[in-house]
Protein backbone atom coordinates (compact mmCIF):
# COMPACT_ATOMS: atom_id res chain seq x y z
CA UNK A 1 0.00 0.00 0.00
CA UNK A 2 1.35 3.47 -1.01
CA UNK A 3 2.20 5.71 1.70
CA UNK A 4 5.21 7.72 3.65
CA UNK A 5 5.76 6.35 6.77
CA UNK A 6 8.03 8.01 9.68
CA UNK A 7 9.64 6.79 12.57
CA UNK A 8 11.01 9.00 15.55
CA UNK A 9 11.80 8.08 19.34
CA UNK A 10 10.88 11.80 20.40
CA UNK A 11 7.86 14.19 19.54
CA UNK A 12 9.90 16.89 18.11
CA UNK A 13 11.93 15.01 16.13
CA UNK A 14 8.22 13.23 14.94
CA UNK A 15 7.03 16.60 13.89
CA UNK A 16 9.95 17.49 12.10
CA UNK A 17 9.63 14.50 9.72
CA UNK A 18 5.70 15.02 9.46
CA UNK A 19 6.91 18.33 7.59
CA UNK A 20 9.10 16.55 4.72
CA UNK A 21 6.73 13.93 4.71
CA UNK A 22 3.64 15.61 4.64
CA UNK A 23 5.01 17.73 1.00
CA UNK A 24 5.87 14.07 -0.48
CA UNK A 25 2.40 12.53 0.42
CA UNK A 26 0.67 15.27 -1.07
CA UNK A 27 2.38 14.77 -4.07
CA UNK A 28 1.20 11.50 -5.03
CA UNK A 29 -1.92 11.97 -2.32
CA UNK A 30 -1.14 9.28 -0.10
CA UNK A 31 -1.82 8.43 3.68
CA UNK A 32 1.07 9.57 6.13
CA UNK A 33 1.78 6.71 8.89
CA UNK A 34 3.65 8.28 12.14
CA UNK A 35 5.27 4.92 14.06
CA UNK A 36 5.63 7.17 17.51
CA UNK A 37 6.34 6.03 21.46
CA UNK A 38 3.30 5.78 23.44
CA UNK A 39 3.67 8.91 25.33
CA UNK A 40 1.24 11.69 26.54
CA UNK A 41 -0.69 13.69 23.62
CA UNK A 42 2.07 11.92 20.82
CA UNK A 43 -1.08 10.64 19.38
CA UNK A 44 -2.76 13.72 19.01
CA UNK A 45 0.15 16.12 18.64
CA UNK A 46 1.27 14.13 15.42
CA UNK A 47 -2.02 13.93 13.84
CA UNK A 48 -1.92 17.56 13.88
CA UNK A 49 1.38 17.61 12.24
CA UNK A 50 -0.14 15.98 9.52
CA UNK A 51 -0.09 12.07 9.63
CA UNK A 52 -2.92 10.52 9.36
CA UNK A 53 -2.53 7.19 11.07
CA UNK A 54 -0.69 6.96 14.33
CA UNK A 55 1.27 3.60 14.85
CA UNK A 56 1.57 3.60 18.56
CA UNK A 57 4.49 1.54 20.22
CA UNK A 58 3.78 0.71 23.90
CA UNK A 59 6.37 1.73 26.98
CA UNK A 60 8.64 -1.20 26.51
CA UNK A 61 10.23 -2.95 30.18
CA UNK A 62 13.27 -0.82 31.93
CA UNK A 63 15.85 -3.18 30.39
CA UNK A 64 14.83 -3.15 27.11
CA UNK A 65 16.30 -1.37 24.21
CA UNK A 66 14.29 0.32 21.07
CA UNK A 67 15.55 -1.99 18.75
CA UNK A 68 13.12 -4.44 20.24
CA UNK A 69 11.15 -2.91 17.83
CA UNK A 70 13.41 -3.94 14.96
CA UNK A 71 11.26 -7.42 14.25
CA UNK A 72 8.05 -5.35 14.63
CA UNK A 73 8.28 -2.90 12.92
CA UNK A 74 10.03 -5.13 9.50
CA UNK A 75 7.22 -7.00 10.05
CA UNK A 76 4.78 -4.27 9.40
CA UNK A 77 6.74 -2.09 6.66
CA UNK A 78 6.74 -6.06 4.72
CA UNK A 79 3.03 -6.03 5.31
CA UNK A 80 2.24 -2.45 4.16
CA UNK A 81 4.84 -1.78 1.81
CA UNK A 82 5.19 1.90 1.88
CA UNK A 83 6.99 4.18 -0.85
CA UNK A 84 9.06 5.99 1.86
CA UNK A 85 10.37 5.80 5.11
CA UNK A 86 12.05 8.37 6.95
CA UNK A 87 13.53 7.78 10.70
CA UNK A 88 15.07 10.80 13.01
CA UNK A 89 18.78 10.44 13.54
CA UNK A 90 19.23 10.29 16.56
CA UNK A 91 22.09 7.45 18.01
CA UNK A 92 18.96 5.01 18.52
CA UNK A 93 17.49 6.23 14.93
CA UNK A 94 20.38 5.71 12.96
CA UNK A 95 20.83 1.99 14.53
CA UNK A 96 17.30 0.99 14.10
CA UNK A 97 17.51 2.57 10.22
CA UNK A 98 20.76 0.31 9.40
CA UNK A 99 19.20 -2.51 10.68
CA UNK A 100 15.69 -1.97 9.70
CA UNK A 101 16.55 -1.60 6.03
CA UNK A 102 19.19 -4.64 6.01
CA UNK A 103 15.72 -6.51 6.64
CA UNK A 104 13.96 -4.91 4.32
CA UNK A 105 16.81 -5.32 1.88
CA UNK A 106 16.53 -1.84 0.50
CA UNK A 107 18.89 1.45 0.76
CA UNK A 108 19.22 4.10 3.29
CA UNK A 109 20.61 7.78 2.83
CA UNK A 110 22.08 8.16 5.92
CA UNK A 111 22.18 11.96 7.59
CA UNK A 112 20.11 13.19 4.70
CA UNK A 113 19.80 17.12 4.23
CA UNK A 114 17.16 17.87 1.64
CA UNK A 115 15.34 15.32 -0.71
CA UNK A 116 12.47 16.01 -3.16
CA UNK A 117 10.62 13.95 -5.68
CA UNK A 118 11.94 14.49 -9.51
CA UNK A 119 9.21 14.86 -12.72
CA UNK A 120 9.55 11.07 -13.02
CA UNK A 121 8.38 10.07 -9.71
CA UNK A 122 12.14 9.59 -8.62
CA UNK A 123 13.33 10.74 -5.39
CA UNK A 124 16.72 12.21 -5.25
CA UNK A 125 18.45 12.90 -1.32
CA UNK A 126 21.32 14.75 -0.67
CA UNK A 127 23.87 13.87 1.86
CA UNK A 128 27.21 15.13 2.72
CA UNK A 129 30.59 12.74 1.73
CA UNK A 130 34.03 13.02 2.03
CA UNK A 131 33.76 14.77 5.42
CA UNK A 132 31.46 17.69 4.18
CA UNK A 133 33.67 17.90 1.01
CA UNK A 134 31.19 17.26 -1.35
CA UNK A 135 27.50 16.88 -1.44
CA UNK A 136 26.45 13.18 -2.91
CA UNK A 137 22.72 13.32 -4.46
CA UNK A 138 21.39 9.71 -4.17
CA UNK A 139 18.56 7.86 -5.69
CA UNK A 140 17.41 4.31 -4.13
CA UNK A 141 15.35 1.92 -6.91
CA UNK A 142 14.64 -0.29 -3.99
CA UNK A 143 11.18 -0.26 -2.00
CA UNK A 144 10.85 1.61 1.18
CA UNK A 145 13.34 4.64 0.01
CA UNK A 146 14.94 5.15 3.55
CA UNK A 147 16.54 7.90 4.86
CA UNK A 148 17.73 9.43 8.29
CA UNK A 149 17.23 13.17 8.69
CA UNK A 150 19.35 15.21 11.21
CA UNK A 151 17.15 16.93 14.15
CA UNK A 152 16.64 20.42 13.10
CA UNK A 153 17.05 20.02 9.50
CA UNK A 154 13.42 20.89 9.08
CA UNK A 155 11.55 23.40 10.65
CA UNK A 156 8.83 21.09 13.13
CA UNK A 157 5.10 20.96 11.38
CA UNK A 158 2.64 23.19 12.55
CA UNK A 159 -0.49 21.91 14.30
CA UNK A 160 -3.50 21.87 12.29
CA UNK A 161 -6.00 20.55 15.24
CA UNK A 162 -8.87 20.38 13.00
CA UNK A 163 -7.21 17.14 11.47
CA UNK A 164 -7.78 13.40 12.54
CA UNK A 165 -6.47 10.62 12.37
CA UNK A 166 -6.69 6.45 13.06
CA UNK A 167 -4.18 5.73 16.41
CA UNK A 168 -3.47 1.83 16.64
CA UNK A 169 -1.03 0.37 19.19
CA UNK A 170 1.60 -2.31 18.41
CA UNK A 171 2.15 -5.38 20.57
CA UNK A 172 5.05 -5.12 22.92
CA UNK A 173 7.88 -7.27 21.13
CA UNK A 174 9.89 -10.30 22.61
CA UNK A 175 12.66 -9.40 24.66
CA UNK A 176 16.53 -9.43 23.22
CA UNK A 177 19.37 -11.08 24.60
CA UNK A 178 20.73 -7.26 24.59
CA UNK A 179 19.79 -6.02 28.05
CA UNK A 180 19.95 -2.62 29.39
CA UNK A 181 21.00 -2.22 32.63
CA UNK A 182 21.46 1.37 33.07
CA UNK A 183 20.96 4.76 31.86
CA UNK A 184 23.00 7.79 32.42
CA UNK A 185 21.97 11.07 31.85
CA UNK A 186 24.67 13.59 31.27
CA UNK A 187 25.18 17.03 31.72
CA UNK A 188 23.41 18.73 28.81
CA UNK A 189 24.80 22.43 28.19
CA UNK A 190 22.02 24.92 29.18
CA UNK A 191 22.29 26.62 26.21
CA UNK A 192 21.32 25.95 22.50
CA UNK A 193 23.92 26.88 20.19
CA UNK A 194 22.19 26.43 16.53
CA UNK A 195 20.30 29.73 18.48
CA UNK A 196 23.19 31.87 18.96
CA UNK A 197 23.74 34.55 17.54
CA UNK A 198 27.49 34.19 18.39
CA UNK A 199 29.67 30.92 18.63
CA UNK A 200 32.60 31.03 20.24
CA UNK A 201 34.59 27.61 19.37
CA UNK A 202 37.39 25.91 21.41
CA UNK A 203 39.60 23.95 20.00
CA UNK A 204 42.24 21.54 20.57
CA UNK A 205 44.91 24.44 20.95
CA UNK A 206 43.80 25.13 24.31
CA UNK A 207 45.87 24.34 26.34
CA UNK A 208 44.03 23.11 29.64
CA UNK A 209 40.58 22.96 30.85
CA UNK A 210 40.47 26.45 32.69
CA UNK A 211 41.74 28.08 29.32
CA UNK A 212 37.86 27.32 28.48
CA UNK A 213 37.48 30.40 31.38
CA UNK A 214 38.88 32.82 28.30
CA UNK A 215 36.74 31.39 25.89
CA UNK A 216 33.41 31.71 28.52
CA UNK A 217 34.55 35.66 29.11
CA UNK A 218 34.95 36.16 25.21
CA UNK A 219 31.18 34.64 24.71
CA UNK A 220 29.83 36.71 27.25
CA UNK A 221 31.93 40.05 26.03
CA UNK A 222 29.69 39.78 23.01
CA UNK A 223 26.64 37.64 24.18
CA UNK A 224 27.19 34.68 22.50
CA UNK A 225 27.77 30.91 23.42
CA UNK A 226 30.88 28.66 23.73
CA UNK A 227 31.11 25.30 21.25
CA UNK A 228 33.63 23.24 20.64
CA UNK A 229 35.06 20.50 18.32
CA UNK A 230 34.67 17.18 18.79
CA UNK A 231 38.07 16.09 20.54
CA UNK A 232 36.89 18.88 22.84
CA UNK A 233 33.60 17.01 23.68
CA UNK A 234 34.86 13.56 22.74
CA UNK A 235 38.61 12.94 24.21
CA UNK A 236 38.95 15.42 26.81
CA UNK A 237 35.55 15.58 27.93
CA UNK A 238 35.58 19.22 28.53
CA UNK A 239 32.56 20.21 27.15
CA UNK A 240 29.58 18.42 26.56
CA UNK A 241 28.57 17.08 23.43
CA UNK A 242 25.69 18.53 22.15
CA UNK A 243 28.59 21.37 21.99
CA UNK A 244 30.50 19.38 19.06
CA UNK A 245 29.69 21.48 16.26
CA UNK A 246 30.56 19.63 12.34
CA UNK A 247 29.60 16.40 10.61
CA UNK A 248 28.76 14.73 13.74
CA UNK A 249 27.60 17.39 15.93
CA UNK A 250 25.45 20.14 15.30
CA UNK A 251 25.46 22.51 12.58
CA UNK A 252 25.45 26.15 13.63
CA UNK A 253 24.35 29.87 11.70
CA UNK A 254 25.51 32.18 13.99
CA UNK A 255 26.63 35.77 12.77
CA UNK A 256 29.89 35.27 14.19
CA UNK A 257 31.88 32.59 14.86
CA UNK A 258 35.33 32.47 16.29
CA UNK A 259 37.85 29.35 16.14
CA UNK A 260 40.19 29.47 19.29
CA UNK A 261 42.75 26.53 18.70
CA UNK A 262 40.92 25.23 15.89
CA UNK A 263 42.61 23.25 13.09
CA UNK A 264 39.61 23.67 10.78
CA UNK A 265 39.39 20.31 9.48
CA UNK A 266 36.88 19.54 6.87
CA UNK A 267 34.42 17.84 9.87
CA UNK A 268 34.69 20.53 11.63
CA UNK A 269 34.14 22.99 8.80
CA UNK A 270 31.22 21.63 7.58
CA UNK A 271 29.34 22.29 10.68
CA UNK A 272 30.16 26.17 10.54
CA UNK A 273 29.33 27.13 6.46
CA UNK A 274 26.43 28.53 7.32
CA UNK A 275 27.76 31.07 9.72
CA UNK A 276 28.12 35.10 8.55
CA UNK A 277 31.17 36.12 9.63
CA UNK A 278 34.28 33.25 10.59
CA UNK A 279 37.06 34.39 12.80
CA UNK A 280 39.77 32.08 13.82
CA UNK A 281 42.65 32.63 16.13
CA UNK A 282 45.50 30.20 15.20
CA UNK A 283 49.12 30.01 15.77
CA UNK A 284 49.75 28.05 12.47
CA UNK A 285 49.31 30.15 9.43
CA UNK A 286 48.92 27.20 7.36
CA UNK A 287 46.12 25.69 9.60
CA UNK A 288 43.04 25.21 7.21
CA UNK A 289 40.88 26.71 9.34
CA UNK A 290 42.21 30.37 7.62
CA UNK A 291 41.11 29.33 4.31
CA UNK A 292 37.98 28.61 5.85
CA UNK A 293 37.71 32.19 7.66
CA UNK A 294 36.51 35.46 6.59
CA UNK A 295 39.08 37.11 9.43
CA UNK A 296 42.05 35.47 11.02
CA UNK A 297 44.33 36.12 13.41
CA UNK A 298 47.83 34.22 13.43
CA UNK A 299 49.24 33.83 16.76
CA UNK A 300 49.37 31.88 20.31
CA UNK A 301 46.09 32.47 21.99
CA UNK A 302 47.72 32.76 25.08
CA UNK A 303 49.19 36.21 23.42
CA UNK A 304 46.17 37.34 21.25
CA UNK A 305 43.53 36.08 24.04
CA UNK A 306 44.35 38.79 26.66
CA UNK A 307 44.67 41.48 23.74
CA UNK A 308 41.48 40.55 22.12
CA UNK A 309 39.55 40.71 25.64
CA UNK A 310 40.83 44.40 26.30
CA UNK A 311 39.81 45.25 22.42
CA UNK A 312 36.57 43.99 22.85
CA UNK A 313 36.17 45.62 26.03
CA UNK A 314 37.24 49.12 24.50
CA UNK A 315 35.01 48.64 21.39
CA UNK A 316 31.78 47.35 23.50
CA UNK A 317 32.64 49.85 26.30
CA UNK A 318 31.44 46.87 28.75
CA UNK B 1 39.26 -16.52 24.85
CA UNK B 2 37.47 -14.48 22.50
CA UNK B 3 38.23 -14.23 18.67
CA UNK B 4 37.51 -11.03 17.80
CA UNK B 5 37.09 -9.42 13.98
CA UNK B 6 38.04 -5.58 13.39
CA UNK B 7 36.58 -4.84 10.43
CA UNK B 8 38.12 -1.67 8.55
CA UNK B 9 38.05 0.36 4.92
CA UNK B 10 40.89 1.80 3.05
CA UNK B 11 39.47 5.40 2.09
CA UNK B 12 40.71 8.21 0.04
CA UNK B 13 42.49 10.45 2.75
CA UNK B 14 39.57 13.28 1.96
CA UNK B 15 42.45 16.03 3.30
CA UNK B 16 43.91 15.57 -0.89
CA UNK B 17 40.67 16.33 -2.50
CA UNK B 18 40.80 19.07 -4.09
CA UNK B 19 37.91 21.48 -5.96
CA UNK B 20 38.18 22.41 -9.35
CA UNK B 21 35.51 24.57 -11.32
CA UNK B 22 31.77 24.27 -11.01
CA UNK B 23 32.04 22.10 -8.24
CA UNK B 24 34.15 19.37 -9.96
CA UNK B 25 36.10 16.94 -7.35
CA UNK B 26 39.70 16.37 -8.52
CA UNK B 27 41.01 12.98 -6.93
CA UNK B 28 44.14 13.05 -9.31
CA UNK B 29 46.68 13.88 -6.24
CA UNK B 30 45.02 12.02 -3.42
CA UNK B 31 46.27 9.59 -1.21
CA UNK B 32 44.36 7.04 0.76
CA UNK B 33 44.23 5.89 4.96
CA UNK B 34 42.69 3.67 6.40
CA UNK B 35 39.63 5.21 8.13
CA UNK B 36 39.76 7.11 10.68
CA UNK B 37 37.45 5.09 13.38
CA UNK B 38 38.94 2.03 12.38
CA UNK B 39 41.53 2.39 13.57
CA UNK B 40 39.98 2.63 16.75
CA UNK B 41 38.33 -0.96 16.34
CA UNK B 42 41.37 -2.54 15.42
CA UNK B 43 42.92 -0.88 18.84
CA UNK B 44 39.60 -1.81 20.86
CA UNK B 45 40.19 -5.61 19.31
CA UNK B 46 44.14 -5.72 20.19
CA UNK B 47 43.56 -3.96 23.63
CA UNK B 48 40.78 -6.87 24.42
CA UNK B 49 43.43 -9.59 23.55
CA UNK B 50 45.78 -8.39 25.51
CA UNK B 51 43.22 -8.81 28.36
CA UNK B 52 41.48 -12.28 27.18
CA UNK B 53 43.85 -13.87 25.04
CA UNK B 54 42.28 -15.01 21.72
CA UNK B 55 43.18 -13.70 18.25
CA UNK B 56 42.38 -10.66 16.24
CA UNK B 57 41.60 -11.02 12.89
CA UNK B 58 41.44 -7.79 10.53
CA UNK B 59 38.92 -8.25 7.63
CA UNK B 60 38.34 -5.81 4.37
CA UNK B 61 36.31 -5.85 1.14
CA UNK B 62 37.87 -3.29 -1.29
CA UNK B 63 40.14 -2.10 -4.60
CA UNK B 64 43.06 -4.34 -5.03
CA UNK B 65 44.93 -1.20 -3.53
CA UNK B 66 43.68 -1.94 -0.32
CA UNK B 67 46.26 -4.13 0.31
CA UNK B 68 48.14 -1.26 1.16
CA UNK B 69 45.69 -0.72 4.35
CA UNK B 70 45.64 -4.53 4.96
CA UNK B 71 49.30 -4.15 5.69
CA UNK B 72 48.67 -1.02 7.71
CA UNK B 73 45.81 -3.01 9.84
CA UNK B 74 48.15 -5.60 10.69
CA UNK B 75 51.24 -3.25 11.92
CA UNK B 76 48.31 -2.27 14.22
CA UNK B 77 48.88 -5.51 16.61
CA UNK B 78 46.09 -8.01 14.48
CA UNK B 79 47.95 -11.37 13.62
CA UNK B 80 45.50 -12.46 10.76
CA UNK B 81 43.85 -10.67 8.06
CA UNK B 82 41.27 -11.68 5.67
CA UNK B 83 41.13 -9.29 2.06
CA UNK B 84 38.77 -9.25 -0.30
CA UNK B 85 40.20 -7.32 -3.45
CA UNK B 86 38.51 -6.65 -6.78
CA UNK B 87 38.10 -3.63 -9.06
CA UNK B 88 34.54 -3.97 -8.65
CA UNK B 89 34.65 -3.82 -4.74
CA UNK B 90 36.41 -0.12 -5.05
CA UNK B 91 33.44 1.84 -4.48
CA UNK B 92 30.92 -0.62 -2.64
CA UNK B 93 27.80 0.57 -1.15
CA UNK B 94 27.07 -0.22 2.72
CA UNK B 95 24.36 -3.16 1.66
CA UNK B 96 27.22 -4.81 -0.41
CA UNK B 97 30.07 -4.46 1.73
CA UNK B 98 28.12 -5.91 4.69
CA UNK B 99 27.24 -9.03 2.76
CA UNK B 100 30.26 -9.31 1.26
CA UNK B 101 31.55 -9.35 5.07
CA UNK B 102 28.95 -10.85 6.33
CA UNK B 103 29.68 -14.00 3.78
CA UNK B 104 33.30 -14.17 4.93
CA UNK B 105 32.83 -14.16 8.30
CA UNK B 106 30.06 -17.29 8.17
CA UNK B 107 31.85 -19.01 5.73
CA UNK B 108 35.77 -18.79 7.03
CA UNK B 109 36.17 -16.86 10.42
CA UNK B 110 34.70 -18.39 14.26
CA UNK B 111 33.99 -15.43 15.92
CA UNK B 112 32.80 -14.07 19.13
CA UNK B 113 32.97 -10.75 18.53
CA UNK B 114 33.44 -8.52 15.81
CA UNK B 115 33.97 -4.57 15.98
CA UNK B 116 33.56 -1.72 13.39
CA UNK B 117 34.23 1.29 13.33
CA UNK B 118 30.98 4.07 14.31
CA UNK B 119 31.26 5.50 10.96
CA UNK B 120 33.75 5.59 7.77
CA UNK B 121 35.59 9.02 6.67
CA UNK B 122 34.61 9.09 3.48
CA UNK B 123 31.12 7.80 3.55
CA UNK B 124 30.41 8.09 7.00
CA UNK B 125 27.08 6.30 6.50
CA UNK B 126 27.15 4.63 9.84
CA UNK B 127 25.60 1.37 8.26
CA UNK B 128 27.83 -1.54 7.69
CA UNK B 129 28.17 -2.34 11.07
CA UNK B 130 24.73 -2.37 11.93
CA UNK B 131 24.23 -4.19 8.70
CA UNK B 132 26.49 -6.32 9.42
CA UNK B 133 24.81 -7.83 12.35
CA UNK B 134 21.69 -7.90 10.68
CA UNK B 135 23.40 -10.42 8.22
CA UNK B 136 24.97 -12.47 10.52
CA UNK B 137 21.94 -13.03 13.19
CA UNK B 138 23.83 -11.28 15.62
CA UNK B 139 22.93 -8.26 18.18
CA UNK B 140 24.50 -4.88 17.61
CA UNK B 141 25.46 -2.66 19.99
CA UNK B 142 26.41 0.55 17.92
CA UNK B 143 28.07 3.91 18.93
CA UNK B 144 29.98 2.33 22.03
CA UNK B 145 32.21 4.75 24.16
CA UNK B 146 33.60 1.71 26.20
CA UNK B 147 33.59 -2.15 26.31
CA UNK B 148 34.43 -4.90 29.06
CA UNK B 149 34.53 -8.56 28.37
CA UNK B 150 33.06 -10.03 31.65
CA UNK B 151 34.21 -13.76 32.95
CA UNK B 152 31.22 -15.24 32.05
CA UNK B 153 31.63 -14.08 28.60
CA UNK B 154 29.35 -11.72 28.11
CA UNK B 155 29.85 -8.13 27.29
CA UNK B 156 28.72 -4.58 28.88
CA UNK B 157 28.93 -1.64 26.54
CA UNK B 158 28.70 1.96 27.16
CA UNK B 159 26.73 3.17 24.04
CA UNK B 160 26.20 6.99 23.67
CA UNK B 161 23.02 8.69 23.41
CA UNK B 162 21.13 11.54 22.99
CA UNK B 163 20.45 12.02 26.75
CA UNK B 164 23.55 10.59 28.38
CA UNK B 165 24.84 6.63 28.26
CA UNK B 166 22.69 3.43 28.18
CA UNK B 167 25.14 0.57 29.49
CA UNK B 168 23.88 -2.76 28.17
CA UNK B 169 24.75 -6.13 28.31
CA UNK B 170 24.34 -8.87 25.80
CA UNK B 171 25.99 -12.86 25.37
CA UNK B 172 28.70 -13.65 22.70
CA UNK B 173 28.84 -13.28 19.94
CA UNK B 174 27.64 -9.50 19.69
CA UNK B 175 28.81 -6.89 16.44
CA UNK B 176 29.81 -3.82 18.35
CA UNK B 177 30.03 0.01 16.60
CA UNK B 178 32.93 1.71 18.61
CA UNK B 179 33.59 6.41 18.71
CA UNK B 180 36.69 7.35 18.67
CA UNK B 181 37.05 8.04 22.22
CA UNK B 182 36.73 4.27 23.21
CA UNK B 183 40.77 4.19 23.15
CA UNK B 184 43.82 6.39 21.50
CA UNK B 185 45.02 4.16 18.82
CA UNK B 186 48.89 3.15 18.90
CA UNK B 187 51.25 4.66 15.73
CA UNK B 188 52.87 1.10 14.17
CA UNK B 189 56.53 1.67 14.51
CA UNK B 190 59.41 0.42 12.01
CA UNK B 191 59.18 -3.18 13.63
CA UNK B 192 55.45 -3.36 13.41
CA UNK B 193 55.58 -2.62 9.62
CA UNK B 194 57.90 -4.87 9.44
CA UNK B 195 56.24 -7.76 11.11
CA UNK B 196 53.20 -6.97 9.44
CA UNK B 197 54.63 -8.27 6.17
CA UNK B 198 55.22 -11.71 7.72
CA UNK B 199 51.85 -12.06 8.90
CA UNK B 200 49.15 -14.49 6.53
CA UNK B 201 46.71 -12.53 4.91
CA UNK B 202 44.04 -14.78 3.29
CA UNK B 203 43.23 -13.30 -0.04
CA UNK B 204 39.75 -14.14 -1.52
CA UNK B 205 38.42 -13.59 -4.74
CA UNK B 206 35.17 -12.11 -5.88
CA UNK B 207 34.34 -15.73 -7.84
CA UNK B 208 35.05 -17.92 -4.27
CA UNK B 209 31.92 -15.07 -2.99
CA UNK B 210 28.61 -15.26 -3.64
CA UNK B 211 27.71 -13.11 -6.74
CA UNK B 212 27.02 -9.82 -4.63
CA UNK B 213 23.72 -7.70 -5.51
CA UNK B 214 23.02 -3.90 -6.58
CA UNK B 215 24.39 -0.82 -5.14
CA UNK B 216 20.40 0.15 -3.09
CA UNK B 217 21.59 3.13 -3.15
CA UNK B 218 22.74 5.16 -6.58
CA UNK B 219 24.80 8.42 -7.02
CA UNK B 220 23.48 10.71 -9.81
CA UNK B 221 26.21 13.46 -8.57
CA UNK B 222 28.39 14.42 -6.23
CA UNK B 223 29.31 18.11 -5.95
CA UNK B 224 31.96 20.01 -4.10
CA UNK B 225 30.65 22.31 -1.37
CA UNK B 226 31.77 25.83 -1.91
CA UNK B 227 33.32 27.86 1.06
CA UNK B 228 34.14 31.44 -0.37
CA UNK B 229 35.21 33.49 2.49
CA UNK B 230 37.66 36.49 2.63
CA UNK B 231 40.70 35.06 4.33
CA UNK B 232 41.70 38.13 5.58
CA UNK B 233 45.06 37.97 7.66
CA UNK B 234 46.24 39.77 11.33
CA UNK B 235 48.89 39.51 13.02
CA UNK B 236 48.53 39.11 17.19
CA UNK B 237 50.20 42.38 17.81
CA UNK B 238 48.26 44.56 19.84
CA UNK B 239 47.69 46.91 16.76
CA UNK B 240 46.70 43.98 14.67
CA UNK B 241 43.97 42.80 17.26
CA UNK B 242 42.69 46.27 17.20
CA UNK B 243 42.35 46.01 13.41
CA UNK B 244 40.73 42.48 14.00
CA UNK B 245 37.97 44.15 16.11
CA UNK B 246 37.57 47.32 14.41
CA UNK B 247 36.98 44.96 11.31
CA UNK B 248 34.40 43.26 13.57
CA UNK B 249 32.26 46.24 14.00
CA UNK B 250 32.48 47.19 10.60
CA UNK B 251 30.76 44.01 9.65
CA UNK B 252 28.38 44.71 12.55
CA UNK B 253 28.40 41.40 14.47
CA UNK B 254 29.46 43.24 17.81
CA UNK B 255 27.78 46.02 19.21
C1 LIG C 1 33.91 10.68 10.39
C2 LIG C 1 34.45 11.86 11.15
C3 LIG C 1 33.57 12.76 11.72
C4 LIG C 1 34.05 13.86 12.43
N1 LIG C 1 33.16 14.77 12.94
C5 LIG C 1 33.62 15.89 13.54
C6 LIG C 1 32.72 16.91 14.03
O1 LIG C 1 31.50 16.80 13.93
N2 LIG C 1 33.25 18.01 14.62
C7 LIG C 1 34.61 18.20 14.76
O2 LIG C 1 35.02 19.24 15.29
N3 LIG C 1 35.47 17.26 14.33
C8 LIG C 1 35.01 16.11 13.73
N4 LIG C 1 35.91 15.16 13.30
C9 LIG C 1 37.33 15.33 13.65
C10 LIG C 1 38.05 16.31 12.73
O3 LIG C 1 38.52 15.59 11.60
C11 LIG C 1 39.24 16.96 13.44
O4 LIG C 1 40.07 15.94 13.95
C12 LIG C 1 38.86 17.89 14.57
O5 LIG C 1 37.88 18.81 14.17
C13 LIG C 1 40.08 18.64 15.05
O6 LIG C 1 39.77 19.37 16.21
P1 LIG C 1 40.67 20.59 16.66
O7 LIG C 1 40.73 21.60 15.58
O8 LIG C 1 40.14 21.03 17.99
O9 LIG C 1 42.09 19.94 16.96
P2 LIG C 1 43.43 19.90 16.11
O10 LIG C 1 43.21 19.44 14.75
O11 LIG C 1 44.41 19.18 16.97
O12 LIG C 1 43.86 21.43 15.99
C14 LIG C 1 44.36 22.20 17.02
C15 LIG C 1 44.80 23.53 16.41
O13 LIG C 1 45.19 24.41 17.44
C16 LIG C 1 46.34 25.14 17.03
N5 LIG C 1 47.04 25.51 18.25
C17 LIG C 1 47.70 24.71 19.12
N6 LIG C 1 48.18 25.43 20.15
C18 LIG C 1 47.83 26.71 19.92
C19 LIG C 1 48.07 27.92 20.63
N7 LIG C 1 48.74 27.96 21.77
N8 LIG C 1 47.59 29.06 20.09
C20 LIG C 1 46.91 29.05 18.91
N9 LIG C 1 46.65 27.94 18.21
C21 LIG C 1 47.12 26.78 18.71
C22 LIG C 1 47.10 24.20 16.15
O14 LIG C 1 47.88 24.96 15.23
C23 LIG C 1 45.99 23.41 15.46
O15 LIG C 1 45.64 23.99 14.22
C24 LIG C 1 35.45 14.05 12.59
C25 LIG C 1 36.33 13.14 12.03
C26 LIG C 1 35.85 12.05 11.32
C27 LIG C 1 36.83 11.09 10.71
Amino acid sequence: MPGVWIFAERNDLALELLTVAGGLASQTGVKVTAIVPDQGDQADRCIAGGADEIVLLSPLGEDMSLAAWIPVIAAEAKGADPDILLIAATARGKDFAARLAARLDTGLCSNCTALHREGDGTIVMERLAYGGTAVDRVSCSTRPVMATIPPRTFAPAPADTGRSGEIRKLPLPPSTPVRVIARKTKDRSSQDITEAKTVICVGRGMEKEEDINIARQLAELVGGEVGCTRPISEELHWLPDDLCIGLSGVQVKPDLYVGLGVSGQIQHVTGIRGVRVICAVNKDENAPIFQAADLGIIGDLREVMPRLIEELKKATGR
Amino acid sequence: MPNIIACCKWVIDEAYIRKGPAGALDFSTVDYKISDYDRNAIEEAVCLKGLHGGSVTVLTAGAPEAAKGVKDALSRGAEQAFFAGDPSFNQLESSQTAAILGEIIRSRIPYDLVICGEGSSDQYAQQVGPRLAENLGIPCISYVQKLTIGEDGRILAERRVEEGVEVVEAPLPVLVTVLPEINTPRIPGVRDTLTASKKPVVAIKKEELPPVGAARLQTMGMTATRMERNCEKFAATPEEVARFVGALQKLGVIS
